[in-house]
C-alpha cells in the first residue's frame, strides 16, 4: 500500500517567518507517527497543511488527496483534534453524539457512548458546564468513535489527568488502532506515547531532523553509563550528548552516522542501554532553546 | 447537496441560537397575549363593550350595546379583527429582524473566535454547505419559526376578545369562525416567506462576509462601512457640485445600496425600496386587501434590481464561503 502521508518539498511561509522550510517525508499506513519538536518548529503547521487547513507550497499527498483542492473528500476518511480546537459552549453532550452521528457515515455511535459512559459526563450537559478535561473527554469519544483511516492528533490530552491519559492511550492502541489505519500524535509527554509509536519524526526549526522506525533507532541511538576510568576513551568515540547522573557520566552514541562507534565498542566503555525518546529529543534539540 | 447533513447543519443551527430564535419571541408573544389580552378582557368586563370599536386605527362605529349589535357590524369587526389579527404580533416580526441580523453577523466570527471552527472542520462537511446551512437558517428557518410563534400568539389573542364580548352576550365566535381572512391570514405570511427571502439575502450575504472576513467587531465594520462609505461620497458629491456645479448623481443609488445591504431583513422593506407602500395596501374601513398584500409584494420581484441584489448576494456568500475554506485561525 502506498504511503498515507507524502510530502515533497513542502514549504510554508508567514510574511517573512518560515514556519516549514522544504521537508520531505513519508508516512506509511498502519503506523504510529510521533512528530515532536519543541514550540514554533513547525509541527501544528505541518499538520494544517496536511488537513487542508492552510495553503502551502510544495507536493503534499494525503490518502491520495491533494489536501488544498480535494479536502471535502479527504474529511470523510480523516479525523483531527487540532492543538487549539475546543468545543463550542453552547453543545450539548447528546447534541454532540448526534449531530456527528448525523454527518459522519464512519462514526459508531455505541463506541462514543461506551467512552462517555466512562466519564463523569452526563447527555445533558452542556460544554459550558464541563471542566477542561471533560471538555477533552468528550471530544476525544467523538473522534476515537470515527472509524478514520488517518487520525491527527495534535496534544490531544491537554487538560486531562494522569490516569484519564494513560486509559486514553491504551484505548487508543486496544481499541482504535490496527493496521488499516495511521495515527500521527505530537505532544509535549514524549514519555507517556513513546511505548505505543511505531515511528518518530524530530522536527526542529521548519525542517525534519530525525525520521526513523522505533527499532532503528532502538539499533542507532545508545547510551552508556561510562566508568570513570573510561571517559577520555569514550570522549574519543564523539558522543552526541553528555549529561551526570549521580555522578556518573552518561553518554549517548549515535551507531548509525558514518563512522560511529560500533555496539561492541560501546559495551565495553560501561553499561548500555537504549534511550527514552525524550532524552533522545533533548540531545537531538540541543541549542534551539537558545 | 447532502440533504442528511443539511438537515443535521439546520439543527445544529437552531441548537446554538434557540434563544433568540425560539425562547425570546415565544416569550414575548406569550407577554403580548397576556398583558394585550388581559387588557382587553379587564376593558370589557369592567366597563362593558365600547360603543365603538378601534383596532388598529380603524373605527368600526355603532358596536353599541349589546342587544343592538347587528349581525352586519358583527361580520364587520370579524372581518377586521380577522384581516388584522396577526398585526399585533408585529413586535415578533421586528424582533425577527433584529435576530437575524445579529445571528448572521455572528455566524462565521463566533466560531472562529471560539476556535470550534477546528472541531467543525473536522468532520465531513464541506464550507459550501456549512455557509449555506447558515443562509438558508437566516432566510427561511427563523421567519418561519417566528410566522409559527407569531400566529399562535394572534389566535390566542382573538380567542381572548371573542370570549370577553361572549360574556357580555355578543357572540363573535360565529362571525370570526366564518371569516375567509382567518384562515387566509397565515397562509398569506407563508406566501410572502420567498419575497421576504430575496429581499433579505443581500443583507444576510452582506453581514456573512463580514462575519467570515472580520478579525474583530463584525458589527463595526458591517454597519461602519456603508455609513462611512455613504458620507465619504456624500462629502465627495457636495464637493463636486460646488466647485462644478456638476452632481455625480450617484448618491441615490449610494443610499440605495446601503439600505438594501442593511435593512433587507426588515419584512416589508420592500415597499420602501420600491419607493412606499402602494395606496391600495393601506389599511381601509373594510380592512386589509390581503391578496392584493400578496400580489404587490410578489411584482416587487419584476424589476431587475432585486436580481442585481441576489446575483451580488451569491457572490459575497461565495467569498464567505472561501474566506472559512482558507482562513488560518493560529
Amino acid at each position: 500500500m502506498s504511503a498515507v502521508i507524502e510530502a515533497k518539498g513542502l514549504s510554508k511561509r508567514y510574511g517573512k517567518r518560515t514556519a516549514v522550510d522544504g521537508i520531505d517525508f513519508s508516512i506509511p499506513a498502519g503506523r504510529i507517527v510521533g512528530l515532536i519538536g519543541p514550540n514554533g518548529s513547525g509541527k501544528t503547521t505541518t499538520l494544517k497543511a496536511a488537513l487542508g487547513l492552510i495553503p502551502f507550497e510544495g507536493e503534499l499527498s494525503v490518502l491520495g488527496y491533494d489536501p488544498r483542492t480535494e479536502r471535502d473528500a479527504l474529511m470523510q476518511d480523516v479525523c483531527f483534534i487540532a492543538d487549539v480546537a475546543i468545543l463550542p459552549r453552547w453543545l450539548r453532550v447528546a447534541d454532540a453524539i448526534d449531530f456527528v452521528a448525523g454527518v459522519h457515515p464512519r462514526f459508531n455511535r455505541e463506541k462514543a457512548e461506551r467512552y462517555i459512559a466512562g466519564t463523569k459526563l452526563k447527555p445533558s450537559m452542556k460544554v459550558k458546564e464541563m471542566s477542561k478535561g471533560m471538555i477533552v473527554q468528550l471530544h476525544l469519544a467523538l473522534v476515537m468513535a470515527i472509524d478514520a483511516r488517518l487520525l491527527v492528533l495534535d496534544e490531544p490530552t491537554l487538560g486531562l489527568d494522569i490516569i484519564y491519559r494513560k486509559q486514553f492511550y491504551q484505548n487508543l492502541l486496544e481499541d482504535y488502532f490496527d493496521e488499516h489505519k495511521t495515527i500521527v500524535i505530537t505532544t509535549h509527554q514524549v514519555e507517556e506515547v513513546e511505548h505505543i509509536l511505531t515511528d518518530l519524526m524530530f522536527i526542529r526549526d521548519g525542517r525534519i531532523v530525525l525520521a526513523a522506525s522505533m527499532e532503528e533507532i532502538g539499533e542507532r541511538y545508545i547510551e552508556v553509563m561510562v566508568s570513570h576510568d573510561k571517559l577520555s576513551a569514550a570522549n574519543a568515540l564523539q558522543p552526541i550528548d553528555r549529561r551526570t547522573v549521580f555522578g556518573k557520566a552518561v553518554m549517548l552514541f549515535d551507531a548509525g552516522a558514518p563512522g560511529g562507534a560500533t555496539r561492541q565498542q560501546l559495551a565495553a566503555l560501561g553499561e548500555t542501554r537504549n534511550p527514552s525518546v525524550a532524552d533522545l529529543f533533548v540531545a537531538t534539540m540541543k541549542g534551539s532553546y537558545a | 447537496m447532502n440533504t442528511t447533513t443539511m438537515k443535521w447543519l439546520l439543527r445544529r443551527e437552531f441548537w446554538e441560537n434557540k434563544g433568540s430564535m425560539f425562547w425570546a419571541p415565544l416569550v414575548v408573544g406569550a407577554l403580548l397575549v397576556l398583558l394585550v389580552g388581559g387588557t382587553i378582557v379587564y376593558g370589557v368586563a369592567a366597563h362593558g363593550v365600547p360603543a365603538h370599536v378601534t383596532i388598529n386605527g380603524q373605527t368600526v362605529a355603532n358596536g353599541g350595546m349589546a342587544a343592538s349589535v347587528t349581525l352586519e357590524s358583527r361580520e364587520m369587526i370579524a372581518k377586521i379583527a380577522t384581516g388584522m389579527y396577526l398585526a399585533t404580533a408585529s413586535p415578533l416580526f421586528f424582533m425577527l429582524s433584529f435576530a437575524v441580523f445579529f445571528y448572521c453577523l455572528n455566524s462565521l466570527y463566533d466560531e472562529r473566535r471560539d476556535r470550534s471552527i477546528l472541531f467543525w472542520k473536522s468532520l465531513p462537511v464541506s464550507d459550501q454547505m456549512t455557509v449555506a446551512s447558515k443562509a438558508v437558517t437566516a432566510l427561511l428557518v427563523a421567519p418561519l419559526i417566528t410566522i409559527v410563534l407569531a400566529v399562535g400568539a394572534s389566535l390566542a389573542l382573538l380567542f381572548l376578545v371573542c370570549v370577553a364580548f361572549s360574556f357580555q352576550g355578543i357572540n363573535m365566535f360565529s362571525a370570526v369562525l366564518a371569516s375567509r381572512d382567518l384562515y387566509l391570514s397565515p397562509l398569506i405570511l407563508v406566501a410572502l416567506l420567498p419575497v421576504y427571502a430575496v429581499w433579505a439575502l443581500p443583507t444576510v450575504a452582506w453581514l456573512m462576509l463580514v462575519s467570515s472576513w472580520a478579525r474583530t467587531k463584525p458589527f463595526m465594520w458591517a454597519v461602519g462601512v456603508p455609513l462611512i462609505g455613504l458620507l465619504i461620497l456624500k462629502w465627495v458629491d457636495t464637493a463636486m457640485e460646488k466647485i462644478s456645479g456638476v452632481s455625480l448623481a450617484i448618491m441615490p443609488y449610494a443610499q440605495d445600496i446601503a439600505a438594501r445591504i442593511l435593512g433587507g431583513i426588515l419584512p416589508g422593506a420592500w415597499f420602501i425600496f420600491k419607493g412606499g407602500v402602494p395606496a391600495g395596501l393601506r389599511p381601509s374601513e373594510n380592512g386589509v386587501d390581503l391578496p392584493a398584500l400578496v400580489s404587490n409584494s410578489y411584482a416587487t420581484l419584476a424589476g431587475l434590481d432585486a436580481w442585481i441584489g441576489v446575483a451580488l448576494a451569491v457572490l459575497m456568500l461565495f467569498a464567505a464561503m472561501r474566506l472559512r475554506r482558507w482562513r488560518d485561525e493560529g
